[in-house]
């Protein structure tokens, strides 16, 4: 994870095994994903707010954890909240 | 597009203060291009809302693990953006 070391294998699921671990993952999924089609913010500007989310918060983050932190700092510098 | 396969690149060895594609573990290392993969918007200028943010060639560059950790004997392969990029 960011070029460390330290964290261990990445985990690879097995071909068939389904994309989300829970429903909620799926929802933060399509969230962003219409939130990016309606122009409140671009791929690069996701990333960027994952990588901005307070490093505590950041490390005791899972995957979607980090997505979901990210949509609200944007939708807040955005005014959508 | 300045590169073609097989183009040993050195990548920049620089700290931007905004959002990068540009990994920090192979800042600085030298690697060979494998692939051109077309034009694509810079990360680094789409990530700040720029109107007109800069389109680039990006790269398949291949690293040598070793050189990157010294350990491994596999090869990393980096998509990397031309801007990215300078030859050694």
């Amino acid at each position: 994870m960011g070029g460390q070391t330290g964290f261990g294998p990445v985990p690879v699921g097995e071909d068939g095994e389904p994309a989300f671990a829970a429903d909620w993952e799926a929802r933060v999924y399509a969230l962003a994903a219409v939130l990016r089609q309606r122009g409140l913010f671009n791929s690069d500007e996701l990333r960027d707010a994952i990588e901005r989310l307070p490093p505590g918060q950041y490390l005791g983050a899972s995957y979607y954890e980090r997505w979901l932190g990210a949509i609200e700092t944007l939708a807040d510098e955005k005014g959508l909240a | 597009m300045t590169y073609q396969p097989g183009a040993v690149v050195r990548v920049r060895n620089t700290d931007p203060d905004h959002h990068t594609r540009m990994p920090r573990y192979v800042r600085g290392h030298t690697g060979e291009v494998v692939a051109v993969l077309g034009s694509w918007v810079l990360p680094d200028d789409n990530a700040r809302g720029m109107a007109r943010a800069r389109v680039e060639t990006c790269y398949a560059v291949r690293f040598s693990a070793a050189d990157l950790w010294g350990s491994g004997t596999h090869m990393v392969t980096v998509d990397l953006w031309e801007s990215y990029l300078d030859q050694p």
